[in-house]
């Protein structure tokens, strides 16, 4: 055998295939045996009893138990008696918001038990920020019976709520700037006497929008060849140069020398060109106004702004000047 | 790659602005040009013949001698004649045949270095004529290549502690520069940048150097306006940016020929060196440019790298049979040009010495770049940019050696990065879909691709056969460095086409061994990168190595001068060979010792080349002179079939028959009758050197 093995030795990886398989039989029945029982959940009251049959053959008696109930887990309606149980459901048009916006929110309760509702009432939470528009509730099919507006909180009364029966409730809010100091986070709650209070929250993105304070750099790099610091016809851009701003952002201009930086803190930003980016080329003269031969921009970056870095080049020479 | 540029202009950014300089600096005469040409000269200027007699600059003064600066002056119709001394009036003579005026020197021996202190008024008259060569000393006959113009004399550079921006400023039609050495002309550091100092700048109403504050209030610049952009400016046989001794100028100018705003400027045999930036760069427009036969050699030092940096306008340019050699950066960049340029012939090599960028640069479209040989540079040999969209550039007949890249690099995916702009992305992928058409410099056109990497050859011949774009023309090149799949196309075998079906196949007459590529051109898109090298096998199936190419040594020195064939001074040749032989009595068959007279004759001619031969065919003087001529016509041609028997050329000899009108005696004897019977060699000695020679009639035939 051990002569024969030696001589085939290619044999092995069948083995160890083998094995292979066999473990993972077996690894399937320990998963399989693993399994906790599912749980079998009584929805009513369980009888049992036992019997016994005593005597010899032919002639057997049967002796029945006490009989014994096993009550359902605490809580458990008995069957045919359902828990009034209330769902609700929160949207609204816009997953994200700016100042100024009205989203409009949609809340959907329904009853999902065979037991009335009544009186239901619905709580909305309103993020900070976001205030009621005033007479914007819109329900169907019942018209509630009470507003009740108190600080952001929203309650809106019904009527009774039959099994299965919906309410759908449409309302307006108003994004104020002091919404994108809050989280945009919004809480529906439903409640019915003896029905579990249900709620829903519905997250919307709150953007500063129009309060935002940040602004957009723009700008161009190109070869001035009258020396005005404005591109006209003629006056290519500069691909791939760099403009350095003061807050260390590295800007690349693209093949046409273009470049646009979004989100720029406002403030006085400055701007520089890194001269190392385009070789054989330097800042170019500015013969019309004194202020653009500076070797750096200065912009005033108003919140929301836009301000404009232009850099006019020029072939250079003497680059070993001290 | 060496970027110590940066310390330099990082300095000069930052660097302390020294306003004293400015202060100090003839600022305000630097807008004296714009002055001048601001009023236009409506009546015609008297046209001049002006000797420029003093080599002294600064500002004109009425005494003994004229310098450039009064001359230009003169010209331009800003100075009057009788403002001059009436020594200064015997220097101009007016011209009155309708052509521009012009400008002579007649420097004194040993002054000839114009050293300036301020620029030079600009030029505003039409068809001014400042021709260096009019000096004493101009030897035009040392030139050996045309691209190497003998050293001028007359120079024109700046005073030592000056600063003066620009050479000459040509701003009128027809204004012609030749055989002057201008350099040194630059600026210095200040308050803010300058527009571009350069030798030469061409352009109308060139802008003022700088913007400072005694820069008066300017007009806004018209370059569009095309009614005054100087038309046909000649630049020829100057020396730029170096000093007639060649040597390495004190102070290196900044640009070489600034081309600034022109049309059909024209720029021929000149040397341009040691420049801090391009040797030619134009601005706004430069349509019709012709750059021909310049040496451009060692520019870029420290700025613009690039020898020849053409942006704006270039419709109709033609850059041909230039040598383009030991440049900072690219031979050739085209930068976002309008307008097609063709390049043609010129030798651009050991470029690439500070920046590896490719041999020539090109964006924009319809380029034609033949004929040129490109090697001996640190990245590929021509790149077609990929932004902004480069189109139908034909690149065909061009010799490469010696690259660091591929020989014809198309730009593609729209590649924008650093390198694509300086030295290309390698070799493509075959094109898969139309939308890299859009985004691959001439249009994405496919290298071609051979059916195998070897071909077995069959004696001497070898059939490629591979696969281009359907209709386009395959070149098939031999490629003699064969380290890399992507060898430098070294010469172009033979020219084929692809079919309908894209198929294309060449028989070719190489040795086995050799490696070949291809590249393949179609004029709706342009030509194509190279395909991987294929090689040739022997006939056995095995791979002979071939010689590697001759190893060169860097070099971009002008042509020494031939090794003098003939010495200066010619030994004056001694020949002791006949220069006769005699005849029978009527007679014009050669005697054998006429033969063995002509045998030496023929030696002689044989051995020295530069010797030609007349026969001079004579008579006695017996029989009527119409006879004799005959005859005498027979004897030198017998003599000279003889000759071109033993292998003297035919077109180093000629026949003369005099008959009887030359004898050389009036005697009529027997023996001067014979001695009349004759055919006299007369040699000439090309090196216009007398020769010796000695006489006989040892085969006298008396009657």
């Amino acid at each position: 055998m051990r002569r024969i093995y030696r001589k085939r030795p290619k044999k092995r990886p069948v083995y160890l295939g083998v094995l292979f398989f066999l473990s993972l039989v077996l690894s399937y029945g320990l998963s399989f045996w693993g399994q906790p029982p599912s749980p079998v959940y009584s929805q009513a009251l369980i009888e049992n009893q036992a019997s016994a049959e005593v005597g010899p053959p032919g002639d057997r008696q049967v002796i029945p138990s006490n009989p014994t109930q096993i009550a359902p887990a605490p809580g458990v309606l008995p069957p045919g008696v359902e828990e009034p149980r209330l769902e609700i459901v929160k949207t609204a048009d816009r997953a994200a918001a700016e100042p100024g916006d009205v989203a409009i929110y949609r809340l959907l309760v329904t009853n999902v038990s065979n037991q009335v509702a009544d009186p239901v009432t619905i709580t909305d939470q309103l993020p900070q920020g976001l205030i009621y528009v005033p007479d914007s509730v819109r329900s169907e099919p019942q018209q509630p019976t009470d507003i009740n507006l108190t600080d952001s909180t929203l309650t809106l009364t019904f009527g009774a709520l039959g099994p299965n029966e919906s309410i759908s409730v449409v309302y307006g809010v108003l994004m104020t700037p002091d919404a994108v100091r809050g989280d945009g986070r919004n809480i529906a709650q439903a409640s019915a006497p003896g029905f579990e209070t249900v709620t829903a929250v519905y997250q919307m993105t709150i953007r500063p929008g129009i309060v935002a304070d940040c602004g957009t750099l723009v700008g161009r790099v190109f070869v001035d060849r009258n020396f005005d610091g404005q591109q006209q016809p003629g006056e290519p851009g500069v691909p791939n140069a760099v403009v350095f701003m003061d807050d260390g952002n590295r800007i690349l201009t693209d093949p046409d020398g273009l470049f646009s930086v979004i989100n720029v803190l406002p403030g006085y930003r400055v701007g520089t060109l890194d001269l190392y980016s385009l070789p054989g080329y330097t800042l170019a003269p500015n013969l019309y106004r004194i202020e653009e031969n500076s070797v750096s921009r200065l912009v005033r970056l108003s919140p929301g702004g836009l301000a404009r870095m232009n850099f006019a080049v020029t072939p250079t020479f003497g680059e070993e000047q001290p | 790659m060496k970027q110590q540029w940066v310390y330099g202009i990082g300095a000069a950014v930052l660097g302390t602005p020294v306003l004293v300089g400015i202060a100090l600096s003839p600022v305000w005469s630097q807008t004296e040009p714009l002055i001048e040409s601001e009023t236009p000269l409506e009546e015609a200027v008297p046209a001049y013949s002006i000797r420029v007699t003093s080599a002294l600059d600064g500002d004109p003064v009425a005494d003994e001698q004229l310098t450039l600066r009064e001359a230009l002056k003169l010209a331009n119709g800003t100075l009057p004649l009788d403002a001059l001394s009436p020594a200064e009036q015997a220097l101009v003579e007016p011209l009155t045949d309708g052509a521009g005026s012009e400008i002579s020197f007649e420097l004194p021996e040993g002054e000839t270095t114009i050293e300036l202190v301020d620029l030079l008024p600009e030029v505003v008259v039409p068809n001014l004529v400042i021709d260096g060569t009019t000096q004493a000393g101009y030897d035009a006959e040392a030139m050996i290549d045309p691209r190497f113009p003998p050293a001028p004399v007359v120079t024109l550079t700046v005073a030592p502690g000056q600063e003066v921006a620009r050479g000459l400023s040509i701003a009128a039609d027809g204004v012609v520069v030749r055989g002057l050495s201008i350099y040194g002309f630059r600026t210095t550091d200040r308050a803010t940048q300058t527009t571009p100092p350069s030798d030469i700048f061409i352009s109308a109403l060139a802008p003022p150097v700088d913007a400072s504050p005694l820069t008066p209030p300017l007009p806004m610049f018209r370059l569009s306006r095309q009614d005054t952009v100087p038309q046909g400016v000649v630049v020829e046989q100057n020396w730029l940016g170096l000093p007639p001794s060649d040597e390495f100028p004190e102070v290196p100018s900044a640009f070489g020929v600034t081309v600034f705003n022109s049309t059909d400027a024209v720029i021929r045999n000149n040397r341009i060196e040691h420049h801090d930036g391009s040797a030619i760069i134009s601005g706004f427009q430069a349509n019709g440019l012709q750059i021909s036969e310049n040496a451009i050699v060692g520019n870029g030092l420290a700025g613009m790298p690039d020898a020849i940096r053409l942006e704006g306008t270039i419709a109709g340019s033609a850059i041909t049979d230039n040598l383009i050699c030991g440049n900072d950066g690219s031979g050739i960049y085209l930068f976002k040009p309008e307008g097609a340029s063709q390049i043609t012939g010129n030798t651009i090599q050991y470029n690439g010495r500070r920046f590896f960028r490719s041999a020539v640069y090109v964006m924009g479209s319809d380029h034609q770049i033949n004929d040129n040989f490109i090697g001996f540079q640190p990245g590929p040999g021509v790149v077609v940019a990929a932004h902004p969209d480069s189109d139908r550039n034909l690149i065909r007949q061009n010799r490469f050696a010696q690259l660091d890249g591929l020989s014809i690099d198309l730009v593609t995916q729209g590649n924008a990065g650093v390198q694509d702009f300086q030295r290309g992305d390698g070799p493509n992928p075959p094109r898969n879909s139309h939308n890299r058409r859009q985004e691959t410099g001439n249009g994405a056109i496919n290298a071609p691709r051979f059916d195998s990497y070897r071909f077995t050859g069959t004696g001497d011949t070898v059939t490629v056969t591979g696969r281009a774009d359907p209709g386009s023309e395959v070149d098939l090149y031999l490629v003699v460095e064969d380290d890399r799949p992507y060898g430098p196309l070294a010469e172009v075998i033979t020219t084929v086409s692809a079919g309908d079906d894209g198929r294309f196949s060449a028989d070719l007459e190489v040795p086995p061994g050799s490696h070949l590529s291809a590249i393949a051109s179609d004029p709706s898109y342009g030509t194509s990168e190279p395909a991987p090298v294929a090689a040739v096998l022997d006939a056995d199936g095995s791979l002979p190595v071939l010689p590697p190419p001759a190893v060169e040594i860097p070099s971009c020195a002008p042509p020494e001068p031939p090794e003098i064939v003939v010495d200066p001074e010619p030994e004056p040749l001694v020949l002791e060979v006949p220069r006769n032989i005699h005849f029978a009595l009527d007679r014009s068959d050669i005697s054998a010792e006429s033969a063995e007279i002509l045998d030496q004759i023929a030696e002689v001619m044989l051995e020295f080349p530069f010797l030609t031969l007349e026969l001079h065919g004579h008579t006695d003087p017996r029989a009527s002179a119409a006879y004799n001529l005959a005859l005498s016509e027979r004897r030198a041609n017998a003599a000279r079939n003889y000759l071109i028997a033993q292998g003297v050329p035919p077109e180093r000899m000629q026949i003369v028959p005099f008959g009887l009108t030359q004898r050389l005696s009036d005697e009529s004897s027997r023996l001067a009758y014979a001695r009349d019977r004759r055919v006299e060699f007369v040699f000439t000695d090309l090196r216009g050197v007398d020769i010796i020679f000695v006489d006989q009639e040892d085969d006298l035939q008396l009657e």
